[in-house]
């Protein structure tokens, strides 16, 4: 429990060396994530409603009783409110695509580790094809397959990011089986997934760990990406990537619908990346 | 040695294969192309006389095995859409890919590996710290938002470059660095912890206590020896560019395959899609299969054949 | 090395110094760059506006929709399946060969045969011969009766038999060699095309010496690229851009109405849109004032029919069904009509301000209305399935069919045979039948103005706007767009 509080310490206080403490960026995205849970006590108005004779609206004005405190968009919605959801997609999205991801490719990566041979080989071959398939071409297939939607985005984040955890707990996994007290477990009789999960996966997760963080914020961006090329979640629900790639045509004329999405995601993935950062500097200092 | 080089060519070439059989079926999952190629006019009879024209109304395995046919007698096939050959249609995209990839990768070094050395020369001051933060707020933002961006920025308020296309040095300028933001950050952290590790080895040491000053040590030992992991990352980068591109080269109208992939995908011009594929799957399988090789030439104890 | 800084510097500036847009260098941004650049075998906007510019049509369409002579000068209707075409004397291709009777039959032929596969048939399958019977003289034979013949040939490209002949399919494309008032220059595969122009072209040729179609996918880089000029005209454009033009000096914005119309279709098979009470109440659900007015505010006026007032077959009076949020939530209730959930399938093509408001006013009126957006052949193949009843249950389109006929709209779009159409009602097949092949107007007008009531009555689909193209362009630029969205650069002029 001490070492916990330890790194805690060393991670997130501010340090002797200066810069600022990792704290700040748990702070904004803890704010965030607040914000996506209780999306619908803070919103002040329904992100969906329309006002067609209230469009572009720039912050601070009132039209037809509601009260546009960040402007309106290219449909007379209340941006702020949208904002304000917007982050219920980002989030969870990024979250979902992680851990799924994530479980595929550790479970795979390990396998391939530990049990060599014919598993090592078709797991990392697989590796090498879904890195070789451009994502693109996963979405479009994926869309016009199963139908567009909140579910198959989070799919195709998982379906092409999982190699990379699979390389690294491969990697991990080929260099720590060979340990001294896994040998012992394994010849005190523990089947393959005990071993592995109770004594190899423990000990790869710091590595893990970062990448896993350093993922999560790209995953964010291509959310956005998807919702650029229109293969992102289903109008109207706001997202930040849908209202940014809308948004960046009105650059000129209408800043705010860009901005105000745009400065969220900047500021979530710049905090996951440095909290990323942080936490690789902290676990290992050589490698990343 | 030999055995292992053999067998791991072998699955090479596997890898290869199956990533072809992949794309061959999947993408005919999503469909046929026939209905983009019709007016809004066209009948049905009018669709399936063109399906028979293309020999799509033939059954899958039949149109499998006439493509790996095809594929041994290195006939890539002819674009439904465009009616030229894939080969000169990737030949023609492939140079605008390659100099922005390179492009990119110049960006990313050039200003990547200057921060990590700074971070981990300088790393008790708070400056660098914020450096890191302004290399990790660049990869921050979507491309597709940043790109518009720099285009409204220096293409029409100061007219520094062109907004966009392609055929000159500047109009290179901005998709490269478009591009480059995204791999800035990651050589940053990799220069910086591989000098970190060289500047705890003994010999460094040794020099400090010698008297040798910080500048010499940089530009004599630590630069050329963390730059090894630097060059290895590149070859995996470098996959990466190809696929970020997409974006880049949709938002500054750069000709490369990327634009050429998504305009393939969406079209179901499933040969020119397959082509492409293809290209990538060779690039990314045969860097991976020198690097393991490498790695197994530096590290016999990797001999299985894998890696970190 | 600090003088090789300096000099690195001095040559990047000079390198970044645009050089100055000459007027008779003109360049246009399409979205993509062409497809095929031979003008049998594609038919997209992208395509038609760089080739139409290489090559003569057998009529064309002065700025006003009237068709007139191109290389035919006259046509004779000389029975009810024959028409005798009268053949320019003076028309030469670019490599100096003359253009005869020939080459115009060959076209014919040539577009029509089945086995040459063209995408564009179905707009010419009703020609069933074309010989020629002079030097300068063609004869046509049709099916049956056709009257929307001419109003076709206005899209058919008279391409040299001589080339196509020696050099085959592929390489025509690869270097196509027309009539027209621009001769093909180069293609640099998805960078441009560049054409120049035909100092022996027997009309007008407008301004430019070399023109450069540029495809430049993203609307933002488009308009970005007009800006900085860059571009001298830019296509596809939407409202909230225009209105951002018209407000930068030295650019303008060109608008027409055209001949497109905008509707909601619905699938009148699928319940609940088989009750014509549900379809009505989602037909009272839209505020089309407020979209033309509030959303799009470029001159497009909503219509009441599948047809604008260019159309031939366009019905004067046509009786509307009025906005009537309030009826129309009183009659979802009523119906439980909102207890089915229905998907409104689109593409990002398609305006998606528009497709979002809409679904907004249906939700608001108590249907369960989700969106569901997909790449364009993921919802072509849905829109197009092969039962109607599979087809989506909502969707928004613009549709034009280039020829100016109520015929090319209405009978895709509410004829049971065809592979679009969601209506399925025996009287009004018949009605569009007699329409499409009845020579005398009278009879025409009659069966159109018929087909109007019906779809009104059953409220089969619902007609939304008579839609405008929006082109960015340097002021410089005096031209007037026209309907059929063509892009004549030689009815462009260029004024400093």
């Amino acid at each position: 429990m001490t070492a916990l509080t330890a790194t805690w310490r060393r991670l997130f206080l501010p340090q002797a060396n200066g810069g600022v403490p990792a704290g700040v960026f748990v702070a904004i995205l803890a704010a965030l994530v607040i914000v996506a849970i209780f999306a619908p006590l803070i919103a002040p108005y329904n992100p969906d409603t329309q006002n067609l004779m209230g469009r572009l609206k720039p912050p601070g004005t009132e039209a037809r009783g509601t009260y546009y405190l960040l402007g309106s968009d290219e449909l007379g919605r209340d941006l702020l409110s949208r904002v304000i959801y917007g982050a219920r997609v980002s989030l969870s999205v990024a979250v979902l695509s992680v851990i799924l991801s994530g479980a595929v490719g550790i479970t795979l990566g390990m396998l391939a580790g530990y049990r060599g041979s014919w598993v090592e080989v078709v797991v990392m071959r697989l590796v090498d094809i879904f890195l070789s398939i451009p994502a693109i071409l996963l979405a479009i297939i994926m869309v016009s397959v199963l139908g567009p939607g909140f579910t198959n985005v989070v799919l195709v984040l998982a379906l092409t990011r999982w190699p990379r955890y699979a390389r690294v707990a491969y990697g991990q996994t080929l260099a720590i089986s060979n340990q001294p007290y896994v040998r012992l477990a394994r010849a005190m009789g523990a089947g393959p997934l005990r071993v592995l999960f109770l004594h190899i996966l423990p000990n790869i997760l710091a590595p893990l760990a970062v990448v896993a963080t350093l993922e999560f914020g790209l995953m964010v961006l291509f959310e956005a990406g998807l919702s650029f090329l229109g293969l992102g979640v289903q109008p109207p629900t706001a997202s930040w990537g849908a209202m940014l790639s809308v948004g960046r045509n009105y650059v000129s004329t209408a800043w705010w619908i860009a901005t105000f999405p745009g400065l969220c995601l900047f500021l979530l993935v710049l905090s996951v990346n440095l909290i990323g950062d942080r936490l690789s500097a902290y676990l290992n200092p050589k490698s990343r | 040695m030999s055995v292992f080089l053999l067998q791991r060519l072998g699955q090479a070439l596997v890898a290869i294969f199956g990533v072809m059989t992949l794309v061959f079926f999947i993408q005919r999952l999503t469909g046929d192309p026939t209905y983009l190629l019709v007016p809004e006019t066209a009948t049905q009879a009018d669709i399936d006389a063109l399906r028979r024209s293309l020999g799509l109304d033939q059954p899958l395995v039949v149109q499998y095995v006439n493509y790996l046919w095809d594929m041994l007698r290195l006939d890539f096939g002819t674009s439904y859409v465009q009616n030229v050959a894939v080969t000169e249609i990737i030949m023609s995209r492939l140079p605008y890919t390659l100099q922005l990839t390179g492009g990119a990768l110049l960006v990313a070094f050039v200003i990547g590996l200057p921060v990590g050395l700074a971070m981990a020369i300088w790393r008790r001051y708070r400056a660098t710290n914020l450096l890191m933060g302004v290399v990790l707020g660049a990869q921050s933002m979507p491309t597709f938002w940043s790109g518009i961006l720099m285009i409204m920025v220096f293409g029409v308020w100061l007219r520094w470059l062109p907004p966009s296309g392609s055929g000159s040095f500047s109009h290179l300028i901005m998709p490269s660095i478009a591009l480059g933001l995204l791999s800035m950050a990651t050589y940053a952290r990799i220069a910086r912890s591989s000098i970190l590790d060289e500047m705890s080895k003994d010999y460094i040491r040794s020099a400090r206590a010698r008297g040798v000053t910080t500048g010499r040590l940089v530009g004599k030992h630590l630069i050329r020896n963390s730059l090894i992991p630097v060059i290895s990352i590149s070859a995996l980068e470098i996959s990466q560019l190809l696929a970020g591109a997409v974006i880049v080269e949709t938002v500054f109208a750069w000709p490369g395959l990327g634009q050429l992939t998504v305009q393939s995908v969406q079209a179901r011009d499933f040969v020119v899609v397959q082509g492409i594929v293809l290209l990538g799957a060779f690039v990314t399988i045969s860097v991976n299969l020198v690097a393991d090789i490498l790695y197994s030439v530096v590290d016999p104890r990797i001999r299985k054949g894998g890696r970190a | 090395m600090i003088r090789a800084f300096t000099h690195g510097i001095a040559a990047a500036v000079t390198l970044l110094s645009a050089p100055a847009l000459m007027a008779q260098d003109f360049t246009v941004n399409l979205v993509n760059e062409p497809s095929t650049l031979d003008p049998h075998q594609q038919w997209n906007p992208d395509s038609y506006y760089v080739y139409r510019n290489i090559f003569d049509n057998i009529v064309t369409r002065d700025n006003a929709g009237k068709i007139i002579p191109q290389i035919a000068t006259d046509w004779k209707q000389v029975s009810d399946t024959e028409m005798v075409l009268t053949i320019r004397d003076d028309v030469v291709f670019h490599d100096g060969e003359p253009l005869t009777a020939e080459d115009v039959a060959f076209s014919i032929q040539r577009i029509t045969n089945p086995e040459f596969g063209s995408p564009q048939l179905g707009q010419f399958n009703q020609i069933i011969g074309a010989e020629p019977t002079g030097e300068y003289e063609v004869t046509l034979t049709t099916k049956g009766a056709y009257p929307v013949l001419l109003a076709q040939l206005v899209k058919l490209s008279v391409v040299p038999k001589h080339v196509v002949e020696a050099v085959g399919n592929e390489a025509f494309n690869a270097a196509p060699v027309g009539s027209g008032p621009f001769t093909f220059e180069g293609w640099k595969r998805g960078v441009d095309v560049t054409l120049s122009r035909n100092e022996n072209y027997w009309g007008d040729t407008g301004p430019f010496e070399t023109v450069s179609f540029v495809a430049v996918p993203d609307a933002s880089t488009r308009v970005a690229n007009l800006s900085a000029g860059t571009a001298d005209l830019i296509v596809s454009i939407d409202s909230d851009f225009a209105r951002q033009l018209e407000t930068q000096s030295g650019i303008q914005v060109l608008t027409a109405p055209t001949e497109r119309v905008a509707f909601m279709g619905m699938n009148t098979i699928r319940a609940p849109f088989d009750d014509p009470e549900v379809r009505k109440a989602a037909t009272m659900a839209i505020d089309r004032e407020g979209i033309v007015q509030g959303i799009l505010a470029g001159g497009e006026t909503v219509v009441h029919q599948m047809a604008t007032p260019s159309h031939y077959g366009y019905v004067a009076d046509a009786a509307a069904i009025p906005y009537d949020p309030e009826e129309a939530k009183r009659i979802v209730a009523e119906t439980g009509a909102g207890n089915t959930p229905m998907q409104f399938a689109t593409s990002p093509v398609y305006d998606q301000r528009i497709v979002q408001a809409i679904q907004q006013m249906l939700t608001e009126a108590g249907f369960d209305v989700e969106i569901s957006m997909t790449d364009m052949s993921t919802y072509l193949q849905a829109a197009r399935a092969p039962e109607q009843s599979e087809r989506p249950y909502l969707s928004f389109g613009r549709w034009s069919c280039a020829c100016q006929d109520v015929d090319g709209v209405q009978f895709p779009l509410l004829h049971s045979s065809s592979s679009w159409s969601r209506v399925n009602d025996a009287d009004l097949d018949s009605l569009l039948e007699k329409g499409r092949t009845a020579l005398d107007d009278e009879t025409r007008m009659e069966a159109y103005s018929n087909v109007q009531q019906i779809v009104h009555d059953n409220a089969y689909i619902l007609p939304l706007y008579q839609a405008v193209a929006l082109y960015g362009a340097s002021e410089n630029l005096e031209w007037t767009p026209t309907a059929n969205e063509s892009l004549f650069l030689n009815r462009m002029n260029w004024s400093e």
